[in-house]
């Protein structure tokens, strides 16, 4: 009996020293979702390090959560970076002296699940009066996988030389990215017998097919469009697969006119009610 | 009641009724102490159980925990990994992580802790030319705050804030950002009319502070005649920086056939290229410009 009690004891104890020690580390960030919320954590365990020693540890460990905030608060994961300065030959003018520095900067890293490699060079001219900084040339290496999408965008913003545009345009496009993900994740998963995933759980398209009536398809084609000054746009279509018999008895040309009817309903009720309502019409019935 | 008979047969024969009582009480009394007993043995068995279960989960849980801090460590910092701290190493680990710091510059995006919370710089550009910049001081506190801000009151921070502030702050600075990069881009191709082509414009250029109505009168030589034309640029979404709206007016009179065909390709040029570029566009072409802009 009192061995048992013993046990209890030290039973108790253990738990209260894991308790503790559960406190002491932070819970391991793996969605996107605690990422983005976990702000105030970060923040917290850093300034708490803040104001002690100030040898060289600490400042690394104080540098350390200040990028891992940093990544936090922007999204956007840097990796590596370097950059090499030349000072130009200053053109001496008659009456005003120039000064011109060219920096070559590298950057890798990445924004969620997209990598990039980006090359530019940054010429400094400083007279007198002002400084003017202009990005002379800019290279965007990213591996040419299933972001498509990207690709027209990357050559334009290289054209344009916008770096910023670059890095909000690429938020934004992962923004609606996971959006599309998490959507049709959402009706696959609700309907499992009418919807189809072609390409898996980052397709661009899904099949909506009803086992009552198998020669008719639906195909909601979901395109995420960069345009030219860099807006992030979805661009919703439904192609309706039927065969020709049945064309040839649809007198009211509901299936001919059913992607601009989509387009409407689109405007009027938004994604995931459009979706769901057009699912729900090749759902079988429950009774 | 049988040991009981037993006892009292061949223990003590002197014995009565009561004591035989007595005796069966005892025996009851003892028997529910057993009970007590056993009943309190299996609490407590399975309090420990109970006990050991949440034990267990608890050291899965730190185990975790530890093991992803770990990782992270590892992946960030292999030095510490196989035990080489040295200063030269930390040195250089120190310059590094100072430079990708600064890197943050170039996403727009950049920040400093401050003792409450961020200071985060919202950088501008216009194709390729690094513009002012912006800050907002947050306070990281539940509810986030804006403490000071240094974005001009005509873009609507409030909005933007009561929207997404709490629920997606990256959201709320790239939109901020947007609003920030369209305005100042506006500003840069107004500025730059006025102080590169001050020579094709016929007075000031007007504008608002938002830089999204733009009024002008422009001179462009035609067949070694100068014509002027009035354009009016604006920008209804406030997010861009190309106008969506312009009209340009011939200010003498009623135009000429080419008069016209020039009015109808400057609108074209406006609403399709950035506004200094077009008129580097009249100053380069001169005279040839009308063949050019036809196609």
């Amino acid at each position: 009996m009192d061995s048992r009690r013993a046990e209890l004891r030290a039973l108790e104890a253990e738990i209260a020293a894991l308790r503790r020690a559960c406190r002491e580390t932070p819970a391991p960030v793996g969605d996107t979702a605690q990422a983005r919320t976990s702000l105030q954590e970060i923040y917290r365990l850093d300034s708490q390090g803040w104001g002690t020693s100030k040898d060289l540890r600490s400042h690394v460990g104080h540098l350390e959560s200040e990028l891992l905030f940093l990544s936090r608060l922007t999204g956007i994961n840097i990796i590596n970076y370097s950059k090499k300065t030349e000072e130009r030959a200053s053109t001496k003018m008659a009456e005003e002296s120039l000064t011109k520095v060219l920096e070559r900067h590298r950057l890798s890293g990445h924004c969620q699940m997209i990598s990039f490699q980006l090359e530019f060079q940054i010429l400094e001219i400083q007279n007198k009066e002002n400084l003017s900084s202009v990005i002379t040339d800019l290279n965007i290496i990213m591996e040419p996988t299933e972001y498509s999408e990207l690709s027209e965008f990357v050559s334009r913003v290289e054209e344009r030389r916008d770096l910023f545009m670059f890095f909000r345009s690429l938020h934004f496009f992962v923004e609606w990215y996971e959006y599309r993900e998490r959507t049709f994740k959402h009706f696959q998963e609700k309907y499992p017998e009418v919807v189809r995933l072609s390409e898996g759980a980052s397709s661009s398209s899904m099949t909506v097919q009803s086992a009552s009536l198998p020669w008719y398809e639906l195909v909601i084609v979901w395109r995420i469009q960069i345009d030219a000054e860099g807006k992030v746009l979805p661009k919703l279509d439904l192609l309706p697969k039927v065969p020709k018999q049945a064309l040839e008895l649809d007198k009211n040309r509901v299936i001919q006119t059913a992607p601009l009817s989509f387009r409407t309903l689109l405007s009027v009720l938004g994604i995931e009610a459009t979706l769901e309502s057009l699912v729900t019409c090749l759902c079988p019935k429950e009774n | 009641m049988e040991p009981a008979r037993a006892a009292c047969r061949g223990g003590e024969p002197r014995t009565g009724v009561l004591a035989h009582l007595e005796r069966l009480e005892a025996e009851a009394i003892r028997s529910r102490k057993q009970l007590e007993q056993q009943a309190e043995e299996s609490a407590l068995e399975s309090k420990i159980n109970k006990l050991r279960s949440l034990r267990d989960q608890l050291r899965a849980d730190v185990k975790r925990r530890q093991a992803t801090i770990e990782a992270s460590t590892a992946n960030s910092e292999p030095n510490r990994m196989a035990g080489i701290d040295e200063p030269e190493d930390l040195q250089r680990k120190q310059e590094n992580m100072k430079g990708i710091l600064q890197a943050y510059h170039f996403t727009g995006l950049s920040g400093k802790l401050t003792s409450r919370g961020v200071c985060v710089c919202i950088s501008t550009a216009f194709e390729g030319n690094l513009l002012d910049s912006y800050f907002v001081d947050l306070v990281i506190q539940k509810p986030l705050r804006i403490h000071h801000h240094s974005v001009p009151v005509f873009i609507p921070l409030e909005e933007l804030s009561a929207k997404y502030l709490q629920t997606d702050i990256q959201h709320f600075l790239f939109s901020l950002s947007e609003y920030l990069n369209a305005y100042s881009g506006r500003r840069y191709q107004a500025d730059q009319l006025q102080s590169e082509f001050a020579d094709f414009l016929a007075g000031p250029l007007q504008r608002n502070p938002l830089c999204n109505l733009l009024a002008f009168t422009y001179k462009v030589e035609l067949k070694s005649q100068s014509f002027p034309f009035c354009a009016r640029l604006m920008y209804k979404d406030i997010t861009v920086t190309l106008p969506t709206d312009v009209a340009v007016t011939c200010q003498a009179g009623e135009p000429s056939t080419s008069q016209e065909e020039q009015r109808v390709a400057h609108e074209n040029l406006f609403r399709s290229k950035p506004l200094h570029q077009v008129f580097a566009l009249f100053a380069k072409k001169g005279e040839k410009l009308d063949m050019s802009l036809i196609s």
